[in-house]
């Protein structure tokens, strides 16, 4: 029975572990690396500045789902896209056995049965991936204004059709964007909601873009406006935005 | 002569006024010279034993505590809780005149939550966010005016827990993350509308004086996150503020050159102390405390402006603690080096310090072994302010006793990941049965007046007043006050919960209120307390405690 289990979880999780031994290895590896340092969990669990997870009698299902979704209200991020699934697979297992299971659930239907895993990125993608989000350039990455594979501020709709040239990219249409008149000042805006209580829009003058309120009445939309997404990009010479393209198609593949 | 000592009574007068608060508590430390000293004197050292409750108010948000400093402005007080719920009350009665609840964010977001308060000003409450935002609310009505994303706080690895600082028609906010792979950062943004004034970043990018000091790329997640509130002089138009440790923290093979002189400036500008010009967010000066930082000893503390003879002449200083309890004096125009002094008792990271403030012994982790360091990463102080009273000449210092045993590792860094490089179990200085002491201090002569010791640790701001007073609490969930000459404990009061939060003072028609927030938590150093008093179970709670002298007392 216990040979069936292991014999399962080869074939569903990882070529590279052999055993349930070593699969627990590079879990006490990864908590090490990822859940015991800085202020955290601590060495083995042990407690540091987040709670002790030894012998606290928590079931395998219930370190999946906090390990996976985090705690709202605390320091406890959802490690689902931080950690391959190897590692989530190892790490839940490791810290199961911190409460007392000994022999951990880690085939198909167990521990990580509900974590995605999104296709590595290599080569011109992955160099794509780094610039679109890359803090050497504050506020002039694409980030800024774009929320792709979990990153970014979505302050623009999702990109639904990724621009097929870089000179396509530069001249994009941005028939949302507006002029706004308020104080006597006009200003390109997105407009996200007109109610009855407040007009909420985001204010394009500068990067980063705000978002802002204002009464209705107090302030008035025209169509078009001075807006243009070659300025928005930049940062980037023409090589870069070639690279960001390829990632942008690699990342809008289901 | 004569002459000569009147000029010397009237500046010191002058700068008394400036650090001092009056019936209003408008900034984070009190007044933006960051003394938490109020002028109010109603309640002194003779009837503090009649304080009491005069009223109370629940925030009714338990997932964290309440560590925020409550800002007083023309009877009414402006709260900020953990998850960002802003109040607004009648600072006399309690009575809620506006609640703003900002929204949860849609995703989780790394870094603890907490929130250490509002700034007020230009008609606007401004506040930080956890998923990274700066907000700004209508004083009058509560209404979100603007918001702006300052990082994408899944990435950075970083947020907001400071109170913002607003100087003019800016508000300045620094943020957190500086134990991760991250570069730090201080924002400013225009009050009017939100737009980006300037970004100063606390390790310069290639090109830029001091990026030298950082080898190779490590520059790009060298840590300095400036994490609290800094200061401002308006004759100096000078924005003052204190940077976070170096990262990797318990290991420098990745940005310290081999052989580099660790007697003067390395991985700039972490650990330091710096002087922004208030408009343009520049350079004016810098002062590192600890170079090529080992220990997580950030220099993101308060920092207090005082005017104070040395040596026979007035000077400008500039009071600011290390995390180490290392505290230096220094000249606010120009940074010069003035002196130090080292708070805590047990001292293993350094054997002194020389004439010109250069560290002498240090005790520094290395791969593949364990060494005990004296303080902890935890802070002889932790985040909780200090207090200064011009009456007395002291500052008065809530110091923690606890050590680390440090095992340093050399794995590389993950943007917006931990990047403390190293194990650091925390365990209570040897050979005591206290752990903590409220200390007060003169910073001329750098000699400790007196000392009040505490069995536990002291993890709340400290209070200052004309009446000759010095408030906090504790995390039993007493709040109590000392006599500010002698230390001697003059009053307690049972608050029913932890105390972590920042006291203030402020008057309402001429009735002096010290309010204090209540409420344990459990994040980070709080949950670290706990664990080294295994046996106590401190209460959470958020809870505003508000007392006077009984009316028709006075």
């Amino acid at each position: 029975m216990k040979k069936l289990a292991v014999t399962a979880f080869l074939l569903a999780v990882s070529s590279a572990a052999q055993n349930l031994t070593e699969v627990l290895q590079q879990g006490e590896q990864v908590f090490a690396k990822s859940c015991a340092t800085g202020y955290c969990h601590g060495v083995k669990g042990g407690a540091g500045g987040a709670p002790r997870l030894v012998g606290r009698h928590f079931d395998q299902a219930y370190i999946n789902n906090v390990v996976t979704r985090g705690v709202p209200d605390t320091g406890m991020p959802s490690f689902a896209t931080r950690l391959s699934r190897p590692d989530l697979v190892a790490v839940i297992a490791y810290v199961a056995t911190l409460n007392g299971i000994t022999n951990p659930t880690v085939g198909p239907g167990g521990a990580a049965a509900t974590v995605s895993s999104r296709p590595k990125l290599t080569g011109e993608a992955a160099r794509g991936a780094r610039l679109f989000t890359d803090a050497v350039r504050s506020f002039g990455r694409c980030s800024t204004c774009h929320e792709v594979d979990d990153l970014g501020i979505s302050v623009a709709a999702p990109i639904a059709k990724v621009p097929s040239s870089v000179a396509e990219l530069k001249a994009l249409a941005t028939p949302a964007v507006k002029t706004a008149t308020m104080d006597g000042e006009s200003m390109p805006v997105l407009v996200l909601s007109e109610g009855k209580q407040s007009i909420v829009f985001y204010d394009l003058t500068s990067v980063p873009p705000v978002q802002r309120s204002a009464e209705p009445g107090s302030v008035a939309f025209a169509d078009g406006s001075n807006w243009r997404h070659s300025s928005a990009v930049k940062s980037y010479d023409d090589s870069e935005l070639t690279a960001i393209l390829t990632y942008l198609r690699a990342a809008a593949k289901p | 002569m004569r002459f000569a000592l009147f000029l010397f009574t009237i500046s010191s007068l002058l700068a008394q006024d400036a650090g001092a608060t009056r019936a209003d508590w408008p900034h984070y430390g009190g007044t933006q010279f960051s003394w938490r000293y109020s002028s109010l004197d109603q309640i002194n050292t003779t009837n503090v034993k009649a304080l009491t409750p005069a009223w109370m108010f629940q925030t009714g948000d338990y997932a964290e505590n309440l560590q925020a400093t409550p800002i007083v402005v023309a009877g009414v007080m402006y709260v900020i809780t953990a998850r960002a719920r802003v109040f607004a009350l009648d600072a006399a009665t309690g009575r809620l005149i506006w609640h703003y609840e900002y929204p949860e964010p849609p995703h989780s977001v790394p870094g603890f939550v907490g929130n250490r308060g509002v700034a007020v000003g230009d008609g606007k409450v401004f506040f930080g966010t956890k998923d990274d935002y700066m907000v700004a609310l209508d004083q009058k009505s509560g209404r979100l005016l603007w918001r702006v994303n300052i990082d994408d706080a899944r990435q950075c690895g970083c947020n907001i827990t400071a109170a913002p600082l607003v100087v003019k028609d800016k508000v300045i906010v620094g943020g957190t993350g500086g134990d991760g792979a991250h570069r730090g950062y201080i924002t400013a943004f225009h009050t009017t509308n939100g737009r980006l004034a300037w970004r100063w970043y606390v390790i310069p990018g290639p090109g830029e004086k001091g990026n030298e000091t950082w080898k190779g790329d490590s520059w790009k997640f060298g840590g300095g996150a400036p994490w609290l509130t800094g200061s401002y002089d308006p004759a100096l138009n000078l924005v003052y503020w204190g940077t976070g440790n170096a990262a990797s923290d318990f290991f420098d093979g990745d940005r310290v050159a081999a052989g580099a002189d660790k007697s003067r400036d390395i991985n700039l500008y972490t650990a330091s102390v710096v002087a922004l010009d208030a408009d343009t967010g520049k350079l004016r000066w810098h002062y590192q405390e600890v170079p090529d930082d080992l220990w997580d000893y950030d220099s993101a503390y308060e920092v207090l402006l005082i005017d104070r003879e040395i040596r026979g002449r007035l000077r400008q200083t500039l009071v600011h603690m290390n995390k180490s309890g290392l505290t230096s004096v220094l000249d606010r125009a120009t940074g010069e080096y003035l002196g130090a002094f080292s708070v805590p008792e047990a001292r293993t990271w350094i054997t002194g310090v020389t004439e010109d403030g250069k560290l002498v012994g240090r005790n520094e982790p290395q791969l593949g072994k364990t060494i005990t360091v004296c303080p902890s990463a935890a802070g002889a102080k932790s985040w909780n302010s200090m207090a200064y009273s011009p009456r007395s000449g002291f500052l008065y210092v809530p110091v923690n006793e606890i050590c680390n045993d440090i095992t340093p590792n050399n794995r590389a860094p993950d943007e917006g990941r931990g990047y403390m490089n190293g194990e650091f179990p925390m365990k209570l200085a040897p050979g005591r049965t206290t752990y903590s002491h409220v200390d007060a201090w003169d910073p001329v002569t750098g000699k400790r007046a007196w000392s009040m010791p505490y069995k536990y640790l002291l993890l709340a701001s400290m209070l200052s007043t004309a009446g000759d007073l010095v408030f906090t609490g504790n995390p039993e969930g007493e709040f109590f006050a000392l006599d500010a000459k002698s230390g001697n404990k003059l009053w307690s009061y049972q608050t029913g919960a932890g105390n972590r939060g920042s006291a203030v003072s402020y008057a309402v028609n001429g009735r002096q209120y010290i309010a204090t927030p209540t409420g344990w938590h459990v994040s980070v150093v709080g949950a670290l307390a706990q664990s080294l008093f295994p046996d106590q179970e401190w209460r959470l709670g958020s809870t505003l405690v508000i007392f006077a002298l009984p009316e028709g007392s006075r």
